[in-house]
């Protein structure tokens, strides 16, 4: 339908983002456990829980109203349909003006460029798999996968050695108590 | 007269003073943070030492994962640490410590800000491993570091550790390897481990910092420090108790039993073992550990030791990375084997992370094993790992030719960045 198109291209807009980029992942792979283990690795590196959902992006208001519009169109009866359609479509047309005006281009790139980057954007900049082999890189100084690939576990309730997994989501846990206290608070956490 | 300004600006902690100097004049950490998120107001650096109630910071870093990555950010830190350093930079060269493979934006960045930003006279960039040894040297002139001019410096910091040889007071990138595991990511996981098994502390850093300063130490032998942690009452030597501050009649967390945190120093032996106890003490003992919850406080038995265990095994949180021990035999065998023996002599361990008790037993414990048998293993603990590497500058900072060694800002302006940047060899 053609109202459905200027919804659409919101969505992909701004609000795609705002999951965390791994998160985002372990709820689509396949491999959930794995997603999860990395989702778990990567929040270690944070500096604070959370205060990434806290910041506020302004576009945000803005296409919440436009599905507000597209209810009204839907559920309406035939004129209406077209005349709020009509309505709709100027509305979205003044809007993407008024945000034409408000971030040029030229504006959005100025911005991208102070805006701090992570860690990773600029290793990715950096192209250091470019390098010959020879050349010590931050990515050939890593230490790479330990000799003995034995790994000891703990249990996550306790932190007791663990002897059993969680057949639902591979979490260690050590007894029946830590099982329950398991089941009952952290299960399926991250693979819901 | 002239003077350095001697700059180590690590992810964790900037330590800043003027070259000559033998401790740095301002130590702060390298970020900034807001209270509540109620204020609007952001503490910049020292402002945040000096803040009375430490709960729900909400902190920001110029350093992602060891690097500078967001340089406005760290130019408002440093411009308020100069300008407690009552040095005019128009005058002053400036010697600053870099991570190891600084990646050439970052570089540039930094150039922009010694340059163009502050209009510092003339810049050298050091790294960290060459320092220490330079200073380790120094301390020692008959010592092995010095007489066979190599080592091998272990610096755990606070978003990575390294192992990386040093040669003739120049650090063998080659030979350099890195273990994503530092201080920021422990004191996380310690996070985590509390938030879920007491309190919820996901918001508090600079509390969880202190706990895990205080309380978290290296176990030499997990399995039994496991088995002990797991008993009740007075026969778990590990568990402790850390009130977290209430806003009221303390602002700061702290301890709660000092005694009763430093009982496993007495376990190596095994002479603090007691019998099993009777049921009045055993009583008294459960009501002493209970869980006050009209105070704010947790337990912590085997989070102690576990924590930073996670160093030494990686594996066991799933990264796929080497242990720390592993990290070492494997810088050491990318030099020439020659120099392989005297390497295993004479290594240097600096870095805050080096700072848990028995640090150093437990990894000459992991190390032995893995070091052929007619080599000695000799491990050197810094006695300041936090200050050694700024040491280190300011020595080379008060050295005669030191100012030779600089890229001036004409240089600068004339060649630009990544010319000048050739000079370091890094």
């Amino acid at each position: 339908m053609d109202e459905e198109a200027p919804g659409s291209m919101r969505r992909t807009s701004s609000r795609t983002r705002k999951v965390a980029s791994k998160m985002a992942a372990a709820l689509a792979s396949s491999d959930n456990r794995m997603q999860a283990e990395l989702a778990r690795l990567e929040a270690l590196e944070n500096d604070n829980a959370g205060i990434e959902a806290v910041e506020v992006n302004d576009d945000d208001d803005a296409s919440l109203d436009d599905e507000d519009e597209l209810d009204v169109v839907i559920k309406g009866d035939n004129c209406v349909v077209i005349a709020d359609f009509h309505n709709s479509i100027a509305v979205h047309l003044k809007r993407q003006m008024k945000n034409s005006k408000r971030k040029t281009r030229q504006a959005k790139a100025l911005e991208a460029r102070k805006a701090p980057r992570t860690f990773m954007e600029l290793l990715q900049e950096a192209n250091l798999e470019a390098l010959p082999p020879h050349v010590p890189s931050y990515l050939r100084a890593a230490v790479g996968p330990p000799s003995s690939t034995s790994r000891r576990y703990f249990c996550t309730v306790c932190g007791f050695t663990a002897n059993y997994t969680c057949v639902r989501c591979g979490v260690r846990f050590c007894s029946i108590h830590c099982q329950v206290v398991h089941n009952d608070t952290r299960c399926l956490k991250f693979v819901a | 007269m002239s003077c350095v300004v001697v700059l180590d600006n690590g992810g964790g902690y900037i330590k800043a003073g003027i070259g000559g100097d033998r401790d740095p004049s301002v130590v702060v950490p390298n970020c900034i943070g807001r209270p509540s998120a109620s204020s609007k107001k952001w503490l910049i650096a020292d402002q945040l030492q000096s803040l009375e109630d430490p709960t729900s910071v909400a902190l920001r870093r110029p350093f992602d994962r060891g690097y500078l990555t967001n340089p406005d950010l760290q130019k408002d830190i440093w411009d308020r640490l100069l300008r407690s350093l009552h040095s005019p930079t128009s005058s002053s060269s400036l010697l600053l410590v870099e991570p190891l493979f600084n990646l050439p934006s970052a570089q540039r960045a930094v150039d922009e800000l010694v340059f163009e930003d502050f209009g510092f006279r003339s810049l050298f960039v050091a790294d960290s491993p060459s320092l220490v040894h330079l200073y380790e040297a120094s301390r020692r002139p008959e010592g092995l570091v010095s007489r066979a001019r190599c080592s091998l410096v272990v610096d755990c910091g606070f978003s990575f550790s390294h192992a990386a040889p040093v040669l003739q007071n120049f650090t063998v990138n080659y030979g350099v390897k890195r273990l994503d595991l530092g201080g920021k990511a422990l004191t996380n996981y310690l996070k985590e481990l509390v938030s879920y098994r007491s309190v919820n502390v996901m918001d508090e850093t600079l509390i969880m910092d202190d706990v895990k300063e205080k309380l978290c130490f290296v176990s030499l032998d997990v399995p039994r420090d496991l088995q002990i942690a797991w008993k009740q009452g007075k026969n778990n030597k590990f568990k402790c108790t850390y009130v977290l501050p209430d806003g009221v009649t303390h602002t700061k967390g702290f301890v709660k039993d000092w005694d009763e945190a430093k009982r496993y120093l007495y376990s190596a032996d095994g002479s603090y073992e007691r019998g099993h106890l009777d049921a009045a003490e055993q009583l008294e003992d459960r009501k002493r550990n209970r869980i006050d919850l009209t105070k704010n406080e947790f337990n912590l038995s085997n989070e102690r030791f576990l924590v930073p265990e996670m160093l030494f095994r990686p594996a066991d949180l799933g990264m796929n990375q080497a242990g720390l021990a592993e990290c070492i035999v494997r810088a050491v065998n990318s030099c020439h084997p020659n120099i392989h023996p005297v390497l295993y002599e004479s290594i240097i361990l600096t870095g805050g992370s080096t700072l848990f008790p028995q640090f150093a037993e437990r990894l000459y414990n992991d190390l032995r094993p893995l070091v052929p048998d007619h080599y000695q293993v000799k491990i050197t603990k810094q006695e300041d790992p936090m200050l050694g590497v700024w040491r280190g500058g300011s020595l080379l900072a008060s050295s005669p030719d030191f100012e030779s060694m600089c890229v001036t800002k004409a240089e600068y302006e004339e060649f630009g960045s990544a010319r000048c940047r050739k000079r370091f060899f890094h």
